[in-house]
């Protein structure tokens, strides 16, 4: 092994990678589907609303803690942004939305809360609260004020799932652990 | 100023380091109060190590450097780091362990299995509480449909408003299986139409069961929803539907609350349990970490104050070792240490003023020393200076000349040693050793010394010099060499004696000649044959002895005169030949040998006198050499330096043994005709001219005269000046 190790260094590397690859992949299976299936911006009353679907299936590590009694937190970040000649994107909107996943052993039901406005919804099922998170509608972007009177801007959205009420210093300190999970930003541009 | 700002500046970081770990520790433990700076405080801790890293490192860079280098008090520093080291780190670690073993089993123990019972137990109390609840608000809610079955319009609003009041409702629905709202109360001022019958509901009523919910409410209380069918319809699809909320009380909802929120509290830890044990030991290890590297950053910065004054002090004493008594160290503390400084530089005061007086003792020690070596070499007095082992000591310039020995290199060498290739210091030490193994040690005696160069006449006078103890110290042995004062003495005898004789006999020999030629010239005639041949026979030999007498007297004259020099230049070689040629032509049978060195040729003298020494010494060789076979006079001048040395050498019988010592002296003569005044002639022309004439045997037989003359004239003026002041 020793004379292996020094004498194909090149075999070794191969097959660290390739145990690294087969490791992230356990790790993609494991964690299951969660991406932005769909996503769009409509104007409504001198406001842009949003709207997106997502694919929303909890990792291993979610689940569990979800199962122990974890609230789980939804994410939604979305940035509003305009070209400029010669110049980055300029970013005209940027916000963040988050809804709370709980479970309520009393009732025995699964609570959805949104944190901006404290309004919440229970379900009987774990499967109709993540089915009611999948489907966020009708949040406003902004005004048309912000964004630019010719309608032309670029949208994207990207989805988190965090396991929340963590000490932050536990998040930091055990910074390697899969705390939360996130989508791929979802980009499309708007165009009248 | 930046080092009067330091020990702020580290204590600030201290101050900051302590607070940053112990909120790092409230994060840890899950408190939300720092929970948004945990980032900062671990970054603060992490500086903090990297800061402890970089100090240590420097500070390891130094000790290793210093030890690597033999530094004065590495070692000592080196065993101190250790034993501070050791110190700290060993409680720490032994600290460490323990509240890791302790911190990981008190968190063990939250979770035992009867705590996780108990919860589960209180939940399912709570649960049978409201399900006692819920039950009772079905009942209710299946009377109140009873009572509602054929009712609509106002009726049915004034039966639910009544039925409301007293069921304890909050809000009582009439609706159509399709969900189409025909009647409602609520309590309260809620506004807003009644929300549309779930799937979940209209599903478990067409399978026949009423439906009953505990949901929660906003606030943090529980609503329980109750739905049944009105009337007895069998189809569901005509039959409308009564669908109640009923508050939970306040009283029962906090319980429930209480408990619920108990269990998911329970049920987080439980998820962060093993998060919370790595956390928990993480901070911990990142506590012992920085105080480990503050331990051994400790262990060096101290051990540095601590023997740093112990290197000032190798420091100061290797400098007093090599006689830096300037030394000055600053006092560390007042410690005990501090007193050792003091001490120190008490110690190094009075040896810089010890040494200050010794300098100025050996100073004036050395001009004492100086001075009497400048009059010793000054001295015409030989002084040689010996130990009591008869070492030489110091011996001045004059010794060396007089014994012909050289002194330069004789210091703490043995006399006997010095002596071996000297005949007069090795007859002096003799004469020395006579005088120690007697006891003498103070003494005066004049002893006369042979060598081949004849007779040297020493004066000698030792004494002791005085020890310590009382114990001789050495003798110090002084002599004068007084040869040529006796044989000036001798000479200046002779000359009164020549004068005298030159002046008493001269007087009387002019009559006794005449008288005698006289007494020839009366007498002769009136004589017989025979008395007048005994008559001029006697008168005759008068005549001849009184000529005889005459030039005896002439030359003992000429021996007392002192003519005044005629100094000039002339070529010494030419004047050789003349002479040497002259002494041939007189006697064809001697050779004559020249070997004249060119750079000799200049003399300036008194061409005269030196003409006169010349026939003095060529006489005496033909004088030697008469009856000789091959009679052989070599004549050789050397340049030797300012010098000219003139030497005759004949193979004559040469002098005879104790004849050397006295062959200056005048009457001193082996022939028969001889006055004995030619050499005393000679050394008298050498001495006037500053030279110095010697006599011995040459090796290969006969006489050899070495005659030594300065080639300048103010060498034989300034000779001629001391002679006549002496």
């Amino acid at each position: 092994m020793q004379s292996l190790r020094w004498r194909h260094p090149w075999l070794v590397c191969c097959t660290a990678l390739l145990c690294a690859a087969a490791f992230a992949g356990a790790r993609a299976q494991d964690a299951g589907r969660f991406e932005i299936r769909n996503a769009y911006v409509e104007l409504k009353d001198d406001a842009w609303l949003l709207d997106v679907r997502l694919d929303l299936a909890l990792a291993k590590a979610a689940q569990q803690a979800f199962d122990g009694g974890v609230p789980l937190v939804l994410v939604l970040e979305a940035e509003a942004s305009v070209e400029r000649r010669l110049l980055p994107d300029e970013t005209v909107v940027s916000l963040a939305r988050r809804w709370q996943l709980a479970h309520d052993a009393i009732s025995q039901r699964f609570v959805v809360t949104d944190m901006a406005t404290d309004e919440q919804v229970s379900h009987a099922s774990q499967a109709d609260a993540l089915e009611a998170l999948a489907r966020i509608s009708a949040i406003e972007v902004a005004d048309t004020g912000k964004l630019p009177p010719d309608g032309r801007f670029d949208m994207r959205v990207r989805a988190t799932v965090e396991i929340g009420e963590l000490p932050a210093a536990i998040r930091i300190l055990l910074f390697w652990k899969s705390w939360s999970r996130s989508t791929d930003w979802y980009a499309w541009s708007v165009r009248p | 100023m930046t080092r009067r700002w330091l020990p702020v500046v580290i204590g600030v970081g201290i101050l900051v380091w302590v607070v940053a770990l112990a909120m790092l520790a409230m994060t840890a433990e899950g408190s939300q109060r720092y929970g948004e700076l945990s980032a900062w405080i671990l970054l603060i801790n992490i500086l903090g190590v990297v800061v402890l890293l970089v100090l240590i490192g420097g500070r390891l860079y130094d000790f290793i450097r210093d030890w690597r280098r033999h530094v004065p008090g590495s070692r000592l520093r080196g065993r101190t780091i250790l034993m501070f080291g050791g110190l700290a780190i060993a409680p720490l670690l032994l600290v460490f362990t323990f509240s890791v073993l302790f911190l990981t089993r008190g968190i063990d123990s939250w979770f035992h299995a009867e705590i996780r019972q108990g919860l589960s137990d209180a939940l399912g109390l709570s649960r049978a509480a409201l399900d006692l609840r819920m039950r009772e608000y079905l009942d209710r809610t299946g009377h109140i449909a009873d009572r509602l079955a054929g009712l609509s319009g106002a009726s049915l609003y004034l039966v639910l408003d009544e039925a409301m009041r007293n069921a304890g409702a909050d809000e009582l629905i009439v609706t159509s299986a399709g969900g189409q709202t025909e009647g409602y109360s609520r309590a309260g001022m809620q506004h807003g139409l009644p929300e549309t019958p779930s799937d979940a509901l209209l599903l478990q009523l067409r399978q026949g069961r009423p439906f009953v919910s505990l949901e929660p409410a906003a606030g943090g209380g529980y609503l329980i929803k109750v739905a049944t069918q009105i009337g007895a319809e069998p189809s569901l699809q005509s039959a409308r539907l009564l669908i109640a909320t009923y508050p939970v009380p306040q009283r029962l909802a906090d319980l429930a609350r209480t408990v619920q929120d108990a269990y998911q509290e329970y049920g987080r830890l439980s998820v962060l349990r093993v998060p919370l044990k790595q956390a928990f030991v993480l901070t911990l290890s990142l506590v012992l970490l920085m105080a480990l590297l503050a331990a051994m950053y400790g262990a060096l910065y101290f051990s540095e104050r601590l023997v740093r004054p112990v290197q000032d002090l190798i420091a100061g004493t290797r400098a007093v070792a090599k006689g830096d008594f300037d030394t000055r160290l600053s006092r560390p503390s007042h410690d005990e240490i501090g007193f050792l400084v003091t001490s120190f530089n008490d110690m190094t005061k009075k040896l810089a003023r010890a040494r200050e007086e010794t300098e100025r003792s050996r100073a004036a020690v050395e001009a004492e020393r100086a001075a009497l070596e400048v009059i010793l070499a000054r001295l015409t007095s030989g002084v040689i200076s010996l130990e009591p082992d008869l070492r030489v000591r110091v011996a001045n310039q004059a010794a060396g000349n007089i014994l012909g020995v050289d002194f330069a290199q004789a210091a703490g060498r043995p006399l006997a040693e010095l002596a071996a290739g000297c005949p007069l210091l090795l007859q002096l030490h003799e004469v020395l050793l006579e005088h120690v193994n007697a006891g003498e040690t103070e003494w005066r005696e004049q002893v006369t010394l042979k060598s081949d160069a004849g007779r040297r006449e020493l004066v000698c006078a030792c004494t002791a010099l005085p020890g310590d103890t009382g114990a001789t110290a050495g003798l110090v042995l002084v002599f004068d060499e007084v040869t040529q004062l006796l044989q000036a003495q001798r000479q200046a005898a002779w000359g009164e004696v020549a004068r005298r004789l030159a002046h008493e006999i001269r007087n009387p020999l002019t009559p006794i000649q005449l008288s005698a030629e006289r007494m020839r010239r009366k007498l002769m005639r009136g004589l017989q044959p025979a008395e007048a041949e005994l008559l001029d026979r006697a008168t005759h030999t008068i005549v001849q002895q009184v000529e005889a007498m005459k030039q005896m007297v002439a030359a003992f004259s000429e021996y007392a005169k002192a003519p005044e020099m005629q100094i000039s230049e002339f070529d010494l070689t030419a004047l050789i030949h003349q002479v040497s040629d002259l002494y041939h032509a007189q006697d064809p049978r001697v050779a004559f040998g020249l070997s004249l060195d060119p750079r000799a040729a200049a003399l300036e003298a008194d061409s005269g006198r030196i003409r006169q020494l010349l026939n003095n010494l060529l006489t005496n060789s033909l004088e030697a050499l008469d009856g000789r076979e091959n009679p052989v006079i070599m004549i050789e001048t050397r340049r030797m330096g300012d010098q000219i040395v003139l030497t005759v050498i004949d193979n004559g019988p040469g002098f005879q043994g104790g004849l050397i010592e006295q062959a200056f002296d005048p009457y001193v003569t082996t022939k028969p005709k001889g006055t004995g005044l030619g050499l005393a002639i000679v050394r008298r022309i050498v001495e006037e001219h500053g030279g110095q004439v010697e006599v011995d045997n040459a090796p290969q037989g006969g006489a050899r005269i070495r005659i030594t003359l300065p080639a300048v004239p103010r060498e034989a003026r300034r000779a001629e000046a001391r002679r006549e002041k002496a």
